[in-house]
């Protein structure tokens, strides 16, 4: 028993030691709790949370016809971090059992290397220890997804390594078309175009939020009603005037004549005459490897703009009533020799004495010059304030950065000299823009109301327009009635009688226009070249107009073709032909045989069990075949409804009309069709006529109206 | 027929529910105490492995808490057979442990697996667990302690028949340990001192076991003022110097000695941290910790930090009770057994299991340098709870032969009809 006493006391000093020892550790934690709390609490929050930003979507960019012209996608930059553990645990035996097939089904999904080459490269970052391989950037979203499918990379970020950064980029999926004027939102580069114009509606705000990072790098936002958090608000979406068909339509007719003629660069513009919209705007250069792209907002650089500015000087004279077009003005067979220089007509056509109008449709530089020295010789400014009027001396105001001033020279500055009026009347020493040309042809076919150009109809929301950008009017009237009527009459003449006769012979429509070829100074070299810019600007229909339209193309020195009327008449033929065609000639003369209309007949289909329910709840009488299909068609026979049997084989097209859009695409989809449709309502139209053969696959667009 | 008897009585001859309840002996204070830490284990273990889980099964929770579960199950089996065997056994079975425990220690420091640096597991074979062969020779030194105390009480003041007995399974399974893990090795020498010490063993032995055993530690910590640039805040210590996972410990004194605010080893800070969040009566509450994101293995080595931060101070002062009601309740047991070696099986088990809860609250509160000692019965499954378990059973194996002697229990009684009982 003694034994056990003395061992008792001991036990009990342990104890008490232990119990002490418990007491510092309770002490300690109170410590660091009660005492340091606010320290260690504060270190916490900032070693594990961060404000982190949140990217606002950018606006989607639309044509007038609601097509994408520029929206965000997700972009994948691949990296590979070959540190990771599972990658290397048991000395790479992962990396080693699926070298071979990852790189095969690497090369199989971008077929930009071989699979050996693929083998190669993770071989290399394999060995250097890589943290951060590119393995390949800006890969689609299909592509990543495809390739999160295969060995090795399906198997997680852990043990494969495999890192995808994430962006978003902008996708033009018209990709040249309109490329300059929609414009980039480009990485470390300066925005351009509309996207840099309309940046602030686009771009939206960035919000912020507190995260919480928590385990395998993974933020979580802390507070789900954090008052300090601002939500992204997400960009505007912008509806632009361009229509994607007239674009179309516009960027194939300029560079078919580029190509044909290796010219340098060139532009053409659409411009909606009652509204100055921009409906479609090309602007070709020639790339060094002799291809064209859109690469610089020719439209809105000033040059001097030749012989379609002499619709400026007969403005000016016509007004000021300095002469009328039946006036006889001598030209002088082509040049004239003024103020030491001389004046050449750019062709010579050895006529003298002939009518002002005349002179302008045979774009005789002579004459234009003869027009202003008389009217304006000792008044030069009077003149120029004509031009001002004009807003040829300001820029035009097209909701596009980039515009450049135009240059107009006046009296009494230091470029001023003796033959600058002269030499201003047919479009020389001064610049404007191909829009500014734009801008003055339609004010003259819009009856003299001049309208700033603009390219955005209106800004969305969520779907819901909040904001509308209406025409705005620079210049009420910028001449008289009767001015009108004279430069209507002499534009009409270029095109029947004067330079551009033979473009628009056959034209079933009039055109009102102006031919333009300009020598261009070439830098230091001046005039020598023999460059030459080809212009037209003109509107049609002559007597209604509905769209004007200017072509600028400089060509390359010495080319073979230059006249205005061979370069840039013929794609404005080709445009004016096909806007004639799709959209003014219904507008213009719309010839509907009013017949009447039998309202006892009538043609429907549907599927057979729901049309058989209409007829039971309407309690209608109907005949029916002995044997029905799934969908029947219902005609009118003899006042009372009859089904018809649709047999759909796997043969031959059956007809769709009468159907709605559930059935159509049922049954075409069921014969293995692929769908298209236009309109809504009941099927009017059928690509794959009724009783043709079918084969599997094959495309069929469906009208409904 | 006795021992028939003692195996039917093992051996789930039925499993009846009232007759597993009724089997169940031992001090009821302990199995609640088992029962509660369990439930804890259950619930902090599960808030604490989300970001494990998250790394291992991409974010599947359960798996842990279901994993958690079986290894309580499993330890509750444990518990209960081994509180089923008459304690008298175990004097057998300490000196086998003991001898087995050797080779497989030196296996482990030679071909053992790596997990954080220190070589200090083995696979095990079919089941497929890895193992801490540690554990094991802690539990069976132990066992051979109290066996040796018990048997030597009459010499033990004897230099040569009491000390040395005792002492060199000590040095021989610390020598061991070291290499891998010296923290353990350290605590298990200081524990067995202590057992030592109330097992009357002399002071002068005691004493002088300390001067020696302190003598590598004293080197190691020279070593590190040594090689440790003040001005640089940095070690300079390199491979040359040391070899094998010295460096490692000279690196964790040096952090300890010269911990400034700026300067404290990451897991000290995050765990001071997760303390701070918690509050004095209130924590952040079940599942809500934050810190088991970046506190490294807030589920075993740290999981007391974690706990304040849910449950506040006060819980942190209710399972430090816990753990202090457990070693009262041993005590009693020791005061009631009659036996010398139950006695100081009671005793040393007991206090080894306190002793471990301890270390590893005093690293959570960084009263000590980090060392890798899990909370017992708490911290995340793996052989280490198995092996408290069947420390568990032991003692409770002791506390029904208390109970028995002491009339709580009646002395199995030969079954007279056997088909009847069953």
């Amino acid at each position: 028993m003694d034994v056990k006493k003395d061992i008792l006391w001991r036990v009990y000093l342990c104890f008490i030691a232990m119990v002490l020892i418990c007491a510092v550790i309770f002490g300690k934690a109170f410590y660091i709790q009660q005492v340091q709390g606010q320290h260690w609490r504060s270190l916490g929050d900032t070693l594990h949370l961060r404000w982190e930003e949140v990217e606002a979507e950018r606006g989607t960019i639309f044509s007038e016809d609601g097509q994408m012209l520029s929206t965000s996608i997700p972009q994948f930059d691949i990296y590979i971090d070959f540190a990771a553990d599972g990658l290397r645990e048991k000395s790479g035996k992962r990396f080693r059992e699926n070298i071979d097939s990852l790189s095969l089904g690497l090369a199989a999904l971008f077929k930009d290397k071989s699979a050996d080459e693929y083998k190669r490269l993770l071989n290399k970052g394999y060995k250097e220890k890589s943290r951060y391989f590119s393995l390949k950037k800006k890969i689609s979203y299909r592509e990543y997804q495809k390739m999160l499918k295969l060995p090795l990379v399906r198997e997680g970020r852990n043990k494969s390594g495999f890192i995808a950064d994430v962006k978003s980029i902008r996708l033009n999926p018209y990709q040249m078309l309109a490329y300059r004027t929609i414009g980039l939102d480009r990485e470390n580069a300066q925005k351009i175009g509309l996207e840099q114009t309309y940046d602030a509606v686009l771009r939206g705000t960035t919000g912020k939020r507190m995260v919480r990072f928590i385990a395998g790098g993974v933020a979580i936002p802390v507070d789900e009603d954090d008052a300090n958090a601002i939500d992204p608000q997400n960009g505007k979406d912008i509806i632009t005037t361009l229509d994607m068909h007239m674009q179309e339509i516009t960027e194939n007719a300029l560079m078919k004549m580029m190509v044909g003629n290796e010219a340098v660069h060139g532009c053409a513009i659409v411009m909606e005459v009652k509204t100055g919209k921009i409906k479609a705007i090309a602007n070709l250069g020639r790339r060094p490897d002799g291809s064209y792209f859109e690469d610089f907002n020719y439209a809105l650089t000033p040059t001097e703009p030749g012989s379609t500015f002499k619709l400026a000087t007969l403005i000016a004279a016509l007004e000021d009533k300095k002469v009328n077009l039946n006036n006889t003005v001598n030209i002088e067979g082509g040049s004239w020799q003024y103020a030491g220089r001389t004046v050449w007509d750019s062709e010579q056509h050895g006529l003298y004495q002939v009518t002002v109008k005349k002179a302008f449709e045979e774009s005789s530089n002579v004459g234009m010059a003869k027009l202003v020295v008389n009217g304006y010789g000792n008044t030069p400014s009077q003149f120029i304030n004509h031009l001002k009027k004009l807003k040829l001396d300001e820029t035009t105001g097209v909701d596009l950065v980039g515009e450049r001033k135009p240059v107009i020279y006046k009296p009494g500055s230091k470029y001023w000299s003796a033959t600058t009026l002269p030499w201003m009347s047919f479009g020389y020493n001064l610049m404007v823009t191909p829009m500014h040309t734009a801008m003055l042809y339609n004010a003259v076919a819009n009856n003299g109301k001049m309208l700033k150009p603009y390219l955005v109809n209106t800004v969305v929301e969520k779907g819901k327009v909040v904001k509308q950008i209406e025409p705005v009017v620079v210049n009420e009237k910028i001449c008289s009635e009767e001015t009108l009527k004279q430069l209507n009459e002499c534009l009409r003449g270029v095109c029947t009688e004067g330079t551009a006769t033979s473009l628009f012979k056959k034209a079933p429509y009039t055109v009102a226009g102006k031919t333009g070829t300009a020598l261009v100074a070439d830098g230091n070299r001046g005039y020598a070249d023999k460059i030459y810019q080809s212009s037209f600007a003109g509107f049609f229909p002559a007597e209604n107009p509905q769209y004007t339209i200017v072509v600028v193309v400089k060509n390359k020195p010495h080319a073979a073709k230059f006249y205005g009327a061979a370069v840039a008449g013929p794609v404005f033929k080709e445009i004016s032909d096909r806007l004639y065609t799709l959209y003014v000639k219904q507008n213009d003369t719309y010839y509907t045989a009013t017949s009447q209309k039998d309202t006892g007949w009538f043609q429907y289909a549907g599927n057979t069990n729901e049309v058989k329910q209409v007829f039971s709840k309407l309690k209608m009488n109907y005949a029916t075949p002995a044997k029905e299909t799934d969908v029947v068609s219902v005609i009118s026979q003899n006042g009372k409804a009859a089904l018809y049997n649709i047999n759909v084989t796997q043969k031959q097209m059956p007809s769709l009309k009468g159907l709605a859009l559930k059935d159509a695409v049922a049954i075409c989809e069921n014969i293995g069709l692929k769908v298209a449709v236009n309109g809504r309502g009941k099927v009017i139209n059928q690509s794959v006529q009724a009783g043709s053969s079918i084969a599997k696959g094959q495309m069929i667009t469906i009208e409904f109206k | 027929m006795a021992e028939q008897l003692n195996i039917r009585d093992i051996s789930f001859a039925s499993l009846n529910k009232q007759q597993l309840l009724r089997n169940t002996r031992g001090d009821k204070y302990i199995w609640g105490i088992v029962i509660l830490l369990a439930l804890t284990s259950l619930l902090v273990v599960y808030s604490a492995t989300g970001s494990l889980a998250y790394k291992m099964y991409k974010g599947n929770t359960e798996v842990y808490l279901f994993k958690q579960l079986s290894f309580i199950v499993i330890g509750f089996l444990v518990i209960y057979f081994l509180h089923r065997i008459n304690y008298t056994l175990y004097s057998r079975v300490a000196t086998v442990l003991f001898l087995i425990s050797i080779p497989l220690l030196l296996y482990t420091w030679l071909f053992g697996a790596e997990i954080n640096e220190g070589s200090r597991w083995i696979k095990l074979p079919v089941i497929n667990l890895t193992m801490q062969t540690s554990d094991l020779a802690k539990l069976a030194l132990f066992m051979y302690i109290s066996k040796m105390l018990s048997k030597k009480q009459e010499v033990i003041k004897d230099f040569k028949k009491g000390f040395l007995p005792i002492i060199t399974p000590v040095i021989v399974i610390c020598g061991l340990i070291a290499p891998a893990n010296l923290s353990t090795a350290l605590l298990t020498g200081a524990t067995s001192l202590m057992l030592m010490f109330i097992g009357r063993v002399s002071m002068k032995h005691i004493t002088l076991a300390i001067i020696v055993a302190l003598i590598p530690v004293a080197m190691l910590v020279s070593v590190a003022v040594m090689t440790y640039n003040k001005e640089e805040g940095k070690s300079t210590i390199t491979k040359a110097v040391a070899a094998g996972r010295i460096p490692t410990w000279i690196k964790r004194v040096q952090d300890f000695m010269y911990a400034k605010d700026e300067t404290v080893p990451y897991q000290v800070q995050q765990a001071k941290i997760a303390i701070a969040n918690g509050g004095l009566f209130m924590g952040k509450g079940p599942g809500n910790s934050t810190q088991r994101n970046f506190l490294p293995h807030p589920y075993s080595d740290f999981i007391y930090a974690i706990i304040i931060e849910e449950y506040g101070l006060a819980g942190g002062a209710f399972i430090i009770f816990i753990y202090l009601l457990f070693l009262f309740r041993c005590i009693n047991i020791f005061k009631r057994c009659p036996y010398a070696f139950g006695a100081f099986l009671a005793l040393g088990l007991s206090f080894t299991l306190a002793i471990q809860a301890i270390a590893n609250m005093a690293v959570n509160v960084n009263l000590t340098p980090v060392t890798g000692v899990t909370l017992p019965l708490i911290s995340m499954g793996g052989t280490s709870f198995l092996f408290t378990c069947a420390a568990i059973g032991i003692i409770l194996s002791v506390a029904r032969n208390v109970e028995q002697l002491e009339g709580k229990e009646p002395v199995p009684q030969p079954v007279v009809n056997n088909s009847e009982a069953s």
